[in-house]
């Protein structure tokens, strides 16, 4: 079940890829076995108990090979795909070294946290790959970013993503950055766009290589070469 | 005076309840005879469920459909130490008896909140506890002594007044793996308890002690020997000795029947049954127990050759009804494989069962009960999608059964898991599972509190929740049903509706169980929340 998040072979997805020589996080045996039995919670990343003693062995050995299989998933030339970064004007919604707005996710570690495959996929199509469970809030497993439209009983609409949510009310952030708290018996629609997300897709304004750039560019954040 | 609708035309409760405006001059003792008649001294909270029928069920009106909105808090306790907080308190004659992570009993003044005494005792740090939460459900009352179990295989008797130790029995040795959660059940003279550990491949047991010497009366394993009836469903290897079948969750009573139901849990190990090929008796069961000899006077098997880990531990409820024109004493569950069950209690006939949650691994049940499975639901090396999930579409926390309606609520969980097979080596105290799973969760989970005919268990109504809580229930005869949610809310629901009252925002998963009291003439609702117990008055 750890492809789930970490890809086959460990090339990483929505978590962070393993065939690296060496694991922040997880540098050696003793580390890695209690990750694997620990989880990580506040990032998503759940605790593995119900493995017998062989199976945790075999599953360490195998996360420590990852990092011998040589592979490089990113081809782009990352210099360059920080110019894509500043001309597209990416730095307006996400947050880098401190530097930028918050709408979106900060990427200032992400290319510690996600695999090269899933940043191209959240450039070509944002909405097919919205983070869950990577946040203390909402709570795990939930869709992060989650594009809402509420029309309220008084016929007035907002727009936004979720922040928050219970049995009784919604929290939303619009894009002009306000915070909207809603009782939901006061809406009369709420609908959840799963599958969107406010971030445009960029598949048709990166022309030719500086798609690939720009995943390398993202892929090295967070010191990761 | 105006909450005990039902004691006006009983003088006798009608004086007790007398005694309560004063305040408690002698603390009285908590005899068998009340246990009996629980329900009829509604101000208190005497057994876990309410009452020996399970009904999580209260007479008291006070707080209704018309003044539900104005409720608002009396006082909170907060806990000494955090943990997961599931306990469901026992209220008599002014205290409030609540246990606190992982095996604290603190008796708290109903009136102010204020703790009278609390008691802890040394648990070893490399306690064994596989397959739950560090949790503590709750203590029983019987005479001047409170009960409760440890997560060190204990049960203690408390004296009720100060919270000195009476006495101490080791129920099962921890270093296997056998830990208790559960509240007791207290009988005539007698202490019941069940033990948690099926991950560790226990062998379960329902254990009678005797109250006032701790003293065990009778123990009845959940798993029967080589040569005893049921033991043919193991196969040929030693598979029964590590088979699981735990008893963690308290148990109902029918007096007139002279009957104790307990239910039983997953057969381990859970994922894999390569080592238990067969029904695995008594494992996901109810007994119908002898409560002088705990010999086994009827059993019915809810999942047979379980391996999805669907424990039917689930509190089981005792209500009378009316089926094909003749009066019934029955039993039911919703249990934690999807399917709502009705049974004659008296001897175990199976009357109903209907899906109450999504459920993909049967195609129904046959005449007598038994799931007529589908194929390819079993787990596997690469992951098999079944609903419901592991933690079941129920769980342990509580259903509630109103006699006014007629309806037993249930918060019913939307949710599958991949199940995944892996080996299962036996060791003593450690893991014993033979796989896993993954959960489905997030906004691809969901809940919902239905209200279902406790005789057809046709649903009248549901309530969605956000997410697959653990939301135990209670009802009451002020036309409420009371609830909680894992993001914090705690409401009140139209009883024969499902429409929303009231409700609140606690700030921490509402774990606890609900029950309702009532002291100076004035009726309350506790309820558990994060590591706080809230207690909320109109």
């Amino acid at each position: 079940m750890c492809v789930t998040c970490h890809g086959f072979d460990g090339t990483g997805g929505m978590g962070p890829p393993l065939n690296r020589p060496k694991l922040l996080l997880a540098p050696d045996e003793a580390a890695l076995r209690n990750i694997i039995s620990e989880g990580i919670p506040d990032r998503g990343m759940p605790r593995v108990r119900r493995v017998t003693e062989n199976e945790m062995r075999q599953l360490v050995a195998y996360v420590r090979s990852l990092g011998r299989t040589n592979r490089s998933p990113v081809t782009g030339n990352a210099q360059k795909g920080r110019d894509h970064y500043a001309r597209l004007g990416c730095a307006g919604c996400h947050i880098i070294n401190g530097q930028g707005g918050s709408l979106g996710p900060q990427l200032s570690d992400i290319g510690r946290l996600r695999g090269a495959d899933y940043l191209r996929q959240a450039l070509v199509d944002p909405g097919a790959m919205l983070p869950r469970g990577t946040l203390p809030v909402p709570a795990r497993g939930y869709v992060e970013y989650l594009p809402v439209r509420v029309v309220m009983k008084d016929g007035s609409e907002v727009r936004g993503v979720r922040l928050n949510e219970d049995v009784f009310t919604i929290q939303l952030r619009e894009q002009s950055g306000a915070i909207r708290s809603i009782r939901k018996t006061n809406a009369e629609v709420i609908r959840k766009d799963a599958g969107t997300s406010l971030m445009p897709s960029f598949k048709d304004r990166l022309q030719g290589a500086e798609l690939e750039d720009l995943v390398a560019y993202l892929a090295s954040l967070g010191g990761v070469q | 005076m105006t909450y005990l609708v039902a004691a006006l035309r009983r003088p006798v409760i009608a004086a007790i309840a007398l005694v309560g405006l004063c305040g408690p001059a002698v603390l009285a003792q908590v005899s068998y005879q009340r246990l009996l008649k629980a329900e009829s001294e509604p101000q208190n909270w005497l057994t876990y469920a309410g009452s020996y029928k399970s009904h999580r069920y209260s007479p008291l009106t006070q707080i209704n459909k018309q003044n539900a909105s104005q409720l608002k808090i009396a006082w909170a306790y907060q806990m000494q130490r955090a943990g997961v907080v599931e306990t469901s308190p026992i209220v008599a004659d002014g205290i409030m008896y609540l246990t606190e992570p992982p095996s604290t009993v603190t008796a708290l003044d109903v009136r102010s909140g204020r703790p009278l005494w609390s008691y802890t005792p040394d648990i070893p740090r490399d306690v064994i506890i596989i397959g739950s939460p560090p949790v503590n459900r709750g203590v029983a009352i019987l005479d001047d002594s409170v009960y409760f179990g440890t997560v060190h295989g204990h049960l203690i008797a408390l004296d009720a007044k100060s919270g000195i130790v009476r006495w101490d029995a080791t129920v099962e040795d921890n270093k296997h793996g056998f830990y208790l959660t559960l509240a007791p059940l207290a009988l005539d003279g007698k202490i019941i308890v069940g033990v948690s550990g099926a991950e560790t491949g226990i062998r379960g047991f329902v254990d009678a002690y005797d109250a006032k010497t701790g003293k065990l009366v009778w123990r009845t394993y959940t798993i029967p020997a080589p040569g005893e009836p049921g033991s043919d469903t193991w196969g040929k290897g030693d598979g029964w000795k590590s088979g699981g079948g735990s008893t963690w969750l308290t148990g109902s009573f029918d007096p007139d029947l002279n009957l104790l139901y307990w239910a039983t849990g997953n057969p381990a190990p859970d994922w894999n049954t390569e080592n238990r090929p067969g029904d695995n008796l008594y494992t996901d069961s109810v007994l119908a127990l002898d409560p002088s000899s705990g010999k086994i006077k009827w059993h019915f098997q809810f999942t047979p050759e379980d391996v999805h880990d669907w424990d039917a531990n689930e509190t089981l409820v005792l209500f009378d009804a009316q089926i094909g024109g003749r009066a019934r004493k029955v039993i039911a569950q919703a249990n934690r494989n999807g399917f709502y069950y009705v049974l004659d209690r008296a001897t175990g006939e199976f009357l109903t069962g209907v899906p109450y949650a999504k459920q993909t691994w049967a195609e129904g049940l046959d005449a007598k009960g038994r799931p007529i499975r589908k194929k390819g639901i079993a787990p596997t090396n690469e992951g098999t999608l079944v609903f419901p999930n592991i933690q079941g579409a129920s769980n342990w926390f509580s259903p509630s059964y109103s006699p006014q309606t007629n309806l037993f609520y249930q918060a019913a969980r939307e949710m599958g898991t991949v199940y995944y097979k892996g080996e299962a080596i036996y060791k003593a105290g450690t893991a014993f599972t033979g796989g896993g799973g993954r959960a489905v969760n997030g906004d691809d989970a969901s809940g919902a509190i239905r209200a279902l005919d406790a005789t057809t268990g046709k649903m009248k109504w549901e309530f969605p929740l956000l997410s697959p809580g653990f939301t135990s229930l209670l009802s009451t005869a002020g036309g409420l049903v009371f609830a909680g949610s894992q993001e914090g809310n705690f409401f009140a629901l139209d009883a024969e509706s499902g429409k929303p009252l009231w409700d609140i925002q606690l700030g921490g998963n509402v774990l606890g169980i609900p029950i309702s009291y009532a002291v100076d003439g004035k009726q309350y609702i506790a309820i558990a929340a994060g590591f706080t117990m809230f207690v909320f008055g109109t």
